[in-house]
């Protein structure tokens, strides 16, 4: 039997390289920052005070996000003292908003605690993934914006 | 950047995904799971009607209500086939355990299936035989010929199995259900008769809780609704926000918190008070999950810290407080006790020939609890309600008692409480243990029936393997050069003799045939007593394998159909299949199997026909299920009255198929299954020993405990002369939220490795102060039976003077610190007390600290 590319044909194998191609190619690993983010201002490095958080939306008004000042050195910190870290404020557990309560973020519903020197480290408690860290650059005027989400947002499939 | 790889994109599984039902492979909850498989290049869309999930993604879930699906929840495996498929595991919200919840262990399950590109590729794929100092793959067909070779050498020249050494799991979780316990059990007990064998951490073939069952309480008598519906609920050495955490955060605190009146409300009788729970936490450390409760209820909870050792004292305390106030039914007791038997446990265990000051004043000195406290959580645990309803408490118990001092006196202590005030086989009410992992017990009889009381104790096969006794030591499914307790002489002889093995021999060049190295391992192990021919068959290569000559590969969870009960409800569920084992692995009952069969091909090839057929057990088991049903051939017949349900084993699932499992999913069925006489249905159990208690004439058997006797030889030598100076500290051990026993998958997850880089010590804020610690300092924990170093946590979850070491930890395990002492009624370890000097060690190792969070785990407000 002689092979011909229909039309029609085409059109189907075109289809499923599409969908092929959409679905990450060879095992749909979407390491973060896969998507396209906004730059959004968070706050700035005047105003902001050590352990008083300040939270915004992130990256779009259905997502609230929290920006802190540490006080001392962390992971992925920026600012002078390396101190400002922002993360997704929703618990990767069960999607319940994290408190800020010196140090660290407690969740209030199932006890989830979270260090923010630490990447989002969970160090105990329920939720099975680190809370997703939000990459930060400070504009020359002091801004400090907010570049992308480090690990998916509880409740979404795609976090953008 | 983030430490690790992050994601922020998962895909969807299209409609038509392959789903399965599951229960998750770690702790004693047994969480419900759905797993949902499809190919790599297919995906849902994020409408409800686009996804398998059937949920809507187009607008982010709800918090607490939607559905679960996080990074840790996705996973691709390589399929057989070659293609490569999506996974994802999700909480199922239609479980009555979880109810769509997880923890930080079930969180991670879709992390554990086996991919050539992840932390999984280490699994074993195929048998494994050692030559020289290396490890070369070797076909079944030749691993299965030498192990029969050298098990049929031994039994044939000894004339019986006792220098067959075996140390193997004994009930369900992680991958072993029901199926692989009945292989085991049918190899071990019915065709070999090994009397040297040992259950997974322990040294010796025991129950835990033989002073429980010999009472006539099986350990697993409530259910989760209990939780929900207790007055008081009392978590004796048991820490289940951290150790059975869905549990706790679903049943236990929101009866704390007040949100079960209106369940409370309908189950009591008319006019019965309801009112949020009380917590009585007895443990001597400040646990999660007496701190966790506190954020809630802290007038309604209460901490009792006794000295370690000292809980049955403790326990003899407060039922004498009982006693004293009248705090029980003498028309339940006479009805469903042995009243006999109540003489000698009032004279031993209540004292009643002591006036009740000097009694009460002797329990405070020995336990260290003020009598104030002790009354008080008498009151708590049985003070009748108003209306002079009976309280109704739920004692949960775990291993602060089982692996405590005198296991039986304990065990036998708390039970005891729990029957003195009725608190047993009502609702709202039940005294059991909470549960490591879950259960799948189903074998023929075991060699020890009992403690020393009924045809105990029995063999200590540690204490046996490192006097220089045994030949072959088969080890499955568990890792004891981690998990034994004094671990580190155990591991130092254990390689010596194994080694003696290895180079006898080598000396003369590796034999070429099958046939000459079985006759050689024969040859050595008989010209050199001391030497040891070790097996081990496991997913990965434990701490253990590193000195076998032979590795088997095992399925894991998810690679086989299995079949477990849960620990709080006791409720058996289909854990389905829905992946691959790697390479050439095969479930644990296949290898059983094919062990039996190649034996029987040897007898047979010897005209010994009697002793082949006794090794083709398993000749008729094609399908997982086969041996599921061949197993329920143990069971009594379960054709009894609901009021008869304590005459059945605790797991007794006959005419429980895996079709009735697939129809009842999530929803299982609790055993023990009766089929119910007036109906022919199959039906389960609720909760135990309403009606009358497990043993022989249905009356419970009461127990006059030891006094108290000091601590035994290997822990009282710290205490002597000037002892106490150079080993200033207790210690007392015991596991963490984050990871899963010995963490045999938990070490391939980033979040989990770079949490916890190395062992943990708690040490209290006090003595870090006075020797200079801070959180995340190394130090060196030793004593006169081993060492390890550890990260520093400085918390006030242990007490002044008193450390607590992290269990297990594939970078040193507390055990190496622990004793050699047993139980001499039950053979079972004391893990949880010992002694020891701590010293900060020179320099530091940067990159940990880096990476490790020290922040206090106890501390929620």
């Amino acid at each position: 039997m002689t092979s011909v590319l229909t039309r029609r044909k085409f059109v189907q194998l075109s289809v499923a390289s599409v969908a092929l191609f959409s679905a990450g190619g060879r095992a749909a690993t979407w390491f973060a920052p896969s998507l396209t983010y906004p730059s959004i201002k968070a706050g700035n490095v005047a105003k902001i005070e050590v352990g008083k958080p300040a939270y915004f939306n992130y990256p779009d008004n259905r997502a609230q996000a929290v920006l802190v000042k540490l006080g001392k050195p962390a992971l992925g910190g920026v600012g002078k003292d390396r101190d400002l870290v922002a993360f997704s404020a929703s618990c990767t557990h069960m999607g319940c908003g994290v408190q800020y309560k010196g140090e660290r973020f407690v969740c209030p519903c199932h006890q989830s605690m979270f260090d923010p020197a630490k990447s989002g480290q969970v160090y105990q408690g329920l939720a099975s993934e680190w809370l997703p860290q939000i990459p930060l650059r400070v504009q020359p005027n002091g801004d400090v914006v907010a570049t992308a989400v480090e690990g998916l947002i509880w409740g979404r499939v795609k976090n953008v | 950047m983030a430490l690790f790889e992050r994601r922020d994109h998962l895909p969807l599984p299209p409609k038509g995904a392959k789903t399965y039902n599951t229960v998750c492979q770690y702790c004693n909850v047994g969480c419900g799971y759905k797993v949902y498989v499809w190919p790599v290049g297919e995906e849902g869309g994020p409408g409800k009607d686009q996804n398998a999930f059937g949920a809507d993604f187009t607008n982010p879930q709800p918090p607490l209500v939607g559905l679960n699906y996080t990074e840790t929840m996705h996973s691709v495996v390589q399929g057989r086939d070659g293609r490569e498929y999506h996974v994802a595991i999700v909480p199922a919200q239609d479980s009555p355990i979880n109810r769509g919840d997880y923890s930080i262990r079930g969180g991670t399950n879709a992390l554990t299936t086996f991919s050539p590109t992840r932390g999984t590729q280490d699994r074993l794929r195929y048998p494994l035989l050692r030559l020289g100092d290396q490890f070369q793959a070797v076909t079944w067909q030749e691993a299965l010929t030498l192990m029969g070779r050298v098990i049929k050498g031994i039994r044939d020249r000894d004339g019986n199995d006792d220098n067959l050494t075996v140390k193997c799991y004994d009930h369900g979780g992680s991958g072993q259900g029901f199926e692989d316990n009945y292989g085991a059990g049918k190899l071990f007990f019915d065709a070999l008769s090994i009397r040297h064998i040992a259950i997974h951490n322990r040294p010796a073939y025991n129950s835990e809780v033989w002073g429980s069952r010999e009472r006539g309480v099986h350990e697993l008598n409530y259910d989760v609704s209990d939780a929900r519906l207790a007055d008081t609920v009392v978590l004796w050495g048991a820490n289940p926000y951290e150790t059975a955490t869905v549990f706790y955060v679903e049943h236990i605190l929101p009866n704390l918190k007040g949100a079960t009146l209106g369940e409370k409300k309908a189950a009591f009788a008319n006019g019965e008070p309801a009112e949020p729970g009380y917590l009585i936490v007895i443990d001597p450390r400040k646990t999660s999950s007496l701190t966790a409760a506190e954020v809630y209820a802290k007038d309604r909870v209460l901490h009792l810290a006794p000295r370690l050792g000292t809980d049955y004292i403790l326990a003899n305390a407060m039922a004498r407080v009982v006693w004293e106030r009248g705090y029980y039914d003498p028309d339940y007791l006479k009805a469903r006790t042995d009243m006999t038997l109540f003489e000698d446990y009032k004279k031993k265990s209540l004292k009643l020939g002591t006036p009740y000051d000097a009694f009460m004043d002797e329990a405070e000195t020995i336990t260290g609890v003020p009598r104030a406290q002790i009354e008080q959580a008498a009151e708590w645990m049985a003070k009748p309600k108003g209306g002079g309803q009976k309280r109704r408490t739920l004692t949960i118990y775990e291993k602060g008692i089982i692996w405590n001092m005198k296991n039986y006196d304990q065990v036998a202590a708390v039970v005891q409480l729990a029957v003195l005030t009725h608190n047993i086989g009502r609702p709202g009410t039940g005294c059991g243990r909470q549960g490591g992992h879950q259960e799948g017990y189903v074998r023929p009889p075991a060699p020890t029936p009992g403690s020393i009381f009924n045809g105990g104790p029995p063999v200590n096969v540690d204490k046996l393997l490192t006097s220089g006794k045994g030949k072959f030591y088969w080890v499955i499914a568990t890792d004891p050069y981690l998990s034994t307790p004094n671990s580190q002489f155990f591991r130092k002889r254990i390689h010596e003799r194994t080694q003696k093995l290895t180079e006898a021999l080598g000396r003369a060049g590796e034999p070429g045939t099958v046939q000459a190295w079985a006759d050689k391992i024969l040859q050595v192990l008989y010209e050199d007593p001391d030497a040891l021919f070790m097996v081990v068959q496991d997913i990965y290569m434990t701490d253990t394998a590193r000195d076998a000559h032979l590795i088997l590969p095992a399925a894991a969870w998810g690679e086989a159909n299995d079949t477990s009960i849960n620990c709080n409800s006791r409720l058996l569920r289909l854990y389905e299949k829905f992946t691959d084992p790697p390479g050439e692995a095969k479930p644990d009952w296949e290898i059983f199997k094919w062990v039996g069969m190649r034996l029987a091909e040897l007898y047979r090839a010897d005209g010994r026909r009697e002793e082949a057929a006794k090794f083709e057990f398993g000749k008729d088991w094609k399908t997982d299920e086969d041996v599921f049903l061949a197993g329920s051939q143990e069971f009594k017949d379960n054709a009894v009255s609901e009021a008869d349900e304590a005459t059945l084993e605790a797991e007794n699932y006959k005419g429980v198929t895996y079709s009735f499992l697939k129809e009842v999913g999530q929803q299982g069925i609790r055993t023990p299954v009766r089929r119910d006489p007036a109906t022919g249905k199959l039906v389960g159990t609720l909760r135990r020993y309403t009606h009358r208690f497990g043993s022989s004439d249905g009356k419970f058997k009461w127990y006059g405990t030891d006094d108290w006797e000091g601590y035994p030889p290997e822990v009282d030598k710290y205490l002597k002369g000037e002892a106490p100076e150079r080993y200033p500290f207790w210690v007392t051990t015991g596991r963490a939220q984050t990871i899963w026993q010995t963490a045999y998958h938990d070490r391939n997850l980033p979040e989990k490795t770079l949490a916890l880089p190395l062992p943990y010590v708690e040490v209290n804020p006090e003595d870090a102060r006075r020797l200079g610690l801070a959180g995340g300092d190394l130090v060196e924990v030793y004593n006169e039976e081993g060492n390890g170093t550890f990260m520093v946590y400085v918390t006030d979850a242990v007490q002044p003077g008193m450390l607590f070491l992290v269990m297990y930890h594939w970078r040193g395990t507390s055990n190496s610190l622990t004793s050699g002492y047993t139980d001499p009624k039950t053979t079972i370890p004391w893990y949880k007390g010992t002694r020891a000097a701590l010293r900060k060690v020179a320099g530091a190792l940067p990159s940990l600290h880096q990476t490790a969070s020290t922040l206090q785990q106890n501390r929620f407000e």
